[in-house]
C-alpha cells in the first residue's frame, strides 16, 4: 500500500512538473535534461550518501555511456539502429567498466578513494579526447539521431511532440515530446529500485560499514563487496544517464567526461541533500533550473553556483532536502539545542 | 588544450612514423630539461599541498586556485611594474588570501571528515576560477618576459631559453629554502613534531594553531610564487588552477601524502614521464601519468615515501 502510494505519487509529479515549471521559464527540455542528469546523481548518491565514497570521476562512467550508445548507432550497427541496442550495449560496457575499476578502487579510502577515481576519470577523458579515429577527439560526435523507440509492434518517434493543448499559465501539452514520457517512466524506475534498495538489507548494510566498516568486517560483511556493489550501481546508473543523453541531444563531446562534469553530480547531490533519496533529483533540478534562468541574464552563473555551493556545504549540510524535510528539520533542530562537548578545541 | 596531429588510420597510441632512434635522440636533452622545468612546477605546487596536508590532515582542492590567484596577480602587477615585482607581489596577496580563507571558512573544516573538506575547498577553487574568469575573461594571457632573459642560451649539447633555466634555478633555490626553514627553525621544528603528531605538540605547548597557519600561508604563497613565475612559460587562463592542480594530486600520491620529497621526487618523475612520453607516444602523454598515479596507489598506497600508516577515511 505504502509502495503503491510512493509511486502513484512520484508519477503524478513526474507528470506535472514539466508544467509547473513553465511560469518561472522552464520548458520541456530543460525537464526531460534534468530528469536525465538526475538518473547519474541519485546513482552517485548511493556512493556519497549510504556508502560514504567520494567519486570525483562519475563523468567517466556518464561520458562514456554517452558515446558508446552513440557510436553503437552510427559505427558499430549503422545497418540495423535500433534504440534499445544502443541503451543497452552502453549499460553493458559501463557497468563492466565499473566492475573493473570497482575492484581496485574500493580498496582505498576517503581522500585516496576520492583522487583514484579522479586520476581514472581523466584516463578515460585523455582516451576519449585523443582517440580521434573513433571518437572525433575535440568535435565529439554530432547529429546522430536517435532511433525509433521499438516496442512491440509500434516503433515511436520520441522528438514527435504531444497534441495541443492548451493550458494556461503553464504552457501547452504540444511543448513537450515524447522523450519526457519515456525519460519520466525510466526515472521512476530508477526511484523505485533506489528506495527498495536503500530501505534492503544492503542498504543498511551499506550504511553500517559507512559509520564502522571494521565492526561490519568483524561481524561477518566483507566491506569490499558492498561498496563495489555500491559502485557498479552508481556507475551503471552514471552510464544509463550519458546514454540518454547522448541520444537525446543527437551528440556528446569529451566535455562530459571532465573533471567539471563530475564535480557537477557531487554539486548536484551535495546541494539536493545526500542521504535522502529525492535530493538529488532535487539539487539537479534545482542547480539545472538555476542555471537556464541566470545564465541567460548574466555571465556569473557558475560563481552563483559556487557561492551556492559553498554556502549549501557551510549552512545546511544535510543539503535543501535534508535540511528542510521534517526529519531534517528535527536533527537540525536537535543540534542547534544540543550542548557539544567535542567542539570545544 | 592542445591535441596534437590526428593520427588517422593507425590505431591511437602508436609510434609517430617519423620517429627514429636517432630523430628522439636529438631531441632528448631539450625534452629532458622541459620535463624537469614541468616538474619543478609541479614540485612547488605539491609541496604546498603535502605540508598543508601532513601538519593540518586537510587535502586542498583549492590549492590550483592559489597558483590561478599568484598568476593573475603577477600578470597585473608585471605589465605595470615589471616582473620582479610581480614575483614579489604575487606570493604575498596569495598567501594573505590563504590565512583569510583558512580563518574565515576552512578553519570551520578542520575535524569535519575529509568529503566535507573536499567538498569546501572545491566550492572555493570554483568561486576563485570563476571569479578570475569574470575579471578577466575566458581568454589565454600571456606573459611579457624581460629583453634580458628572452635569449637562448647555449649549454654545450643544446639551446634553451635563459628565462626557463633562470626559473629552474630560483625554484630549486626556493624549495631548498622551505627545507632548511622546516629542518633548522623553531617553527620548523613544530611543523615537523606537529605532522608526527599533533596532540602531543599541544600538551607540550607548541602554538600549533600558529605554525598551521605559517605552513598554509607558506604553502599558499609558494603556489602563487610559482604561478607568477611559470606563466611566461606557460600561458594563463581562468582553468589554469584545475588544470596544474590535477597533476599535482598525482604528484603527491606517487611520492607520499605528507611527504616533502615525496613531492619533489613526484613532481620530477611526473614533470619527465610526461615530457618523455611526449617524445615517444605523443598521444599517451597525459594519460601516462594516471596510470603511473592509479598504479601506484594500488600497489603502494602510501606513496614512494609516504609513512607506511594504515590510510583511512
Amino acid at each position: 500500500m505504502k509502495a503503491l502510494r510512493f509511486y502513484a505519487l512520484t508519477a503524478l509529479g513526474l507528470a506535472l512538473f514539466p508544467f509547473a515549471i513553465h511560469p518561472i521559464g522552464g520548458y520541456g527540455g530543460l525537464a526531460t535534461q534534468i530528469l536525465i542528469a538526475g538518473i547519474a546523481s541519485i546513482g552517485f548518491n548511493l556512493l556519497l550518501g549510504y556508502a560514504g565514497l567520494l567519486s570525483y570521476g562519475q563523468a567517466m562512467f556518464y561520458g562514456v555511456g554517452g558515446y558508446v550508445a552513440l557510436l553503437t548507432v552510427s559505427r558499430f550497427f549503422p545497418q540495423f539502429p535500433n534504440f534499445w541496442l544502443a541503451i543497452a550495449l552502453a549499460v553493458a560496457f559501463v557497468t563492466l567498466m565499473a566492475f573493473v575499476i570497482g575492484t581496485l578502487v574500493v580498496r582505498l579510502y576517503g581522500i585516496y578513494f576520492a583522487l583514484l577515481t579522479l586520476a581514472f576519470a581523466q584516463m578515460f577523458f585523455f582516451i576519449v579526447f585523443k582517440w580521434r579515429d573513433l571518437t572525433q577527439g575535440d568535435d565529439g560526435l554530432q547529429g546522430i539521431a536517435s532511433p525509433p523507440l521499438a516496442l512491440g509492434p509500434w516503433s515511436i518517434d520520441l522528438t514527435t511532440s504531444f497534441p495541443a493543448f492548451d493550458l494556461g499559465p503553464f504552457g501547452n501539452l504540444s511543448d513537450l515530446h515524447y522523450w519526457y514520457a519515456f525519460v519520466a517512466i525510466v526515472m521512476l524506475a530508477v526511484l523505485g529500485f533506489m528506495r527498495s534498495l536503500v530501505s534492503s538489507q544492503f542498504g543498511e548494510i551499506l550504511t553500517a560499514i559507512r559509520e564502522n566498516e571494521e565492526r561490519s568486517a568483524l561481524v561477518g560483511f566483507d566491506p569490499r563487496r558492498y561498496k563495489l556493489a555500491a559502485f557498479v550501481i552508481a556507475g551503471t546508473l552514471a552510464g544509463l544517464s550519458g546514454a540518454l543523453r547522448g541520444l537525446y541531444e543527437t551528440s556528446i563531446a569529451p566535455d562530459a567526461l571532465t573533471v567539471e562534469t563530475s564535480g557537477n553530480f557531487v554539486i548536484y547531490t551535495v546541494i539536493g541533500g545526500v542521504k535522502t533519496l529525492f535530493g538529488p533529483l532535487v539539487g539537479t533540478g534545482l542547480v539545472m533550473y538555476l542555471q537556464n534562468v541566470i545564465s541567460a541574464k548574466t555571465d556569473a552563473w557558475r560563481l552563483i553556483e559556487g557561492i551556492l555551493f559553498v554556502a549549501v556545504i557551510v549552512f545546511l549540510p544535510g543539503g535543501v532536502l535534508g535540511t528542510f524535510s521534517r526529519k531534517g528539520a528535527r536533527t537540525v533542530l536537535a543540534r542547534a539545542v544540543r550542548v557539544r562537548p567535542e567542539s570545544v578545541p | 588544450m592542445q591535441g596534437p596531429a590526428p593520427l588517422r588510420g593507425r590505431p591511437p597510441f602508436a609510434l609517430p612514423e617519423d620517429s627514429t632512434i636517432d630523430a628522439i635522440l636529438s631531441q632528448l636533452p631539450g625534452q629532458l630539461l622541459d620535463g624537469f622545468v614541468r616538474g619543478l612546477v609541479y614540485v612547488a605546487i605539491a609541496l604546498g599541498l603535502t605540508i598543508v596536508f601532513g601538519m593540518l590532515r586537510l587535502v586542498n582542492f583549492a590549492h590550483g586556485a592559489f597558483y590561478a590567484i599568484g598568476a593573475y596577480v603577477g600578470l597585473v602587477v608585471a605589465e605595470r611594474y615589471g616582473l620582479a615585482a610581480g614575483l614579489i607581489v604575487a606570493p604575498l596577496a596569495v598567501a594573505l588570501f590563504a590565512v583569510v580563507f583558512d580563518r574565515v571558512l576552512l578553519r570551520f573544516f578542520y575535524d569535519k571528515e575529509p568529503t566535507a573538506q573536499i567538498l569546501v575547498t572545491f566550492g572555493v577553487a570554483l568561486v576563485v576560477q570563476e571569479s578570475l574568469r569574470l575579471y578577466f575573461g575566458g581568454t589565454t594571457r600571456s606573459f611579457p618576459i624581460p629583453a634580458a632573459l628572452s635569449v637562448p642560451v647555449n649549454l654545450g649539447f643544446t639551446q634553451y631559453p635563459a628565462y626557463r633555466l633562470a626559473f629552474a634555478v630560483g625554484i630549486v633555490a626556493i624549495v631548498l629554502l622551505v627545507w632548511l626553514f622546516i629542518q633548522y627553525t623553531s617553527y620548523g621544528l613544530i611543523v615537523r613534531a606537529g605532522i608526527r603528531d599533533r596532540t602531543m605538540v599541544q600538551l607540550l605547548g607548541g602554538n600549533v594553531a600558529l605554525a598551521s597557519t605559517i605552513v598554509f600561508a607558506l604553502g599558499a604563497g609558494l603556489a602563487g610564487l610559482v604561478g607568477a613565475a611559470a606563466s611566461p612559460i606557460y600561458s594563463v587562463d581562468p582553468d589554469t588552477g584545475f588544470s596544474f592542480l590535477v597533476p599535482s594530486f598525482v604528484v603527491v600520491v606517487i611520492g607520499g601524502l605528507g611527504s616533502f620529497w615525496g613531492a619533489v621526487i613526484g613532481g620530477l618523475i611526473v614533470g619527465e614521464l610526461q615530457s618523455l612520453t611526449t617524445l615517444v607516444l605523443p598521444a599517451a602523454s597525459d594519460v601516462v601519468i594516471y596510470v603511473a598515479m592509479a598504479l601506484v596507489l594500488l600497489v603502494r598506497p602510501s606513496g614512494l615515501l609516504g609513512e607506511s600508516e594504515v590510510i583511512r577515511g
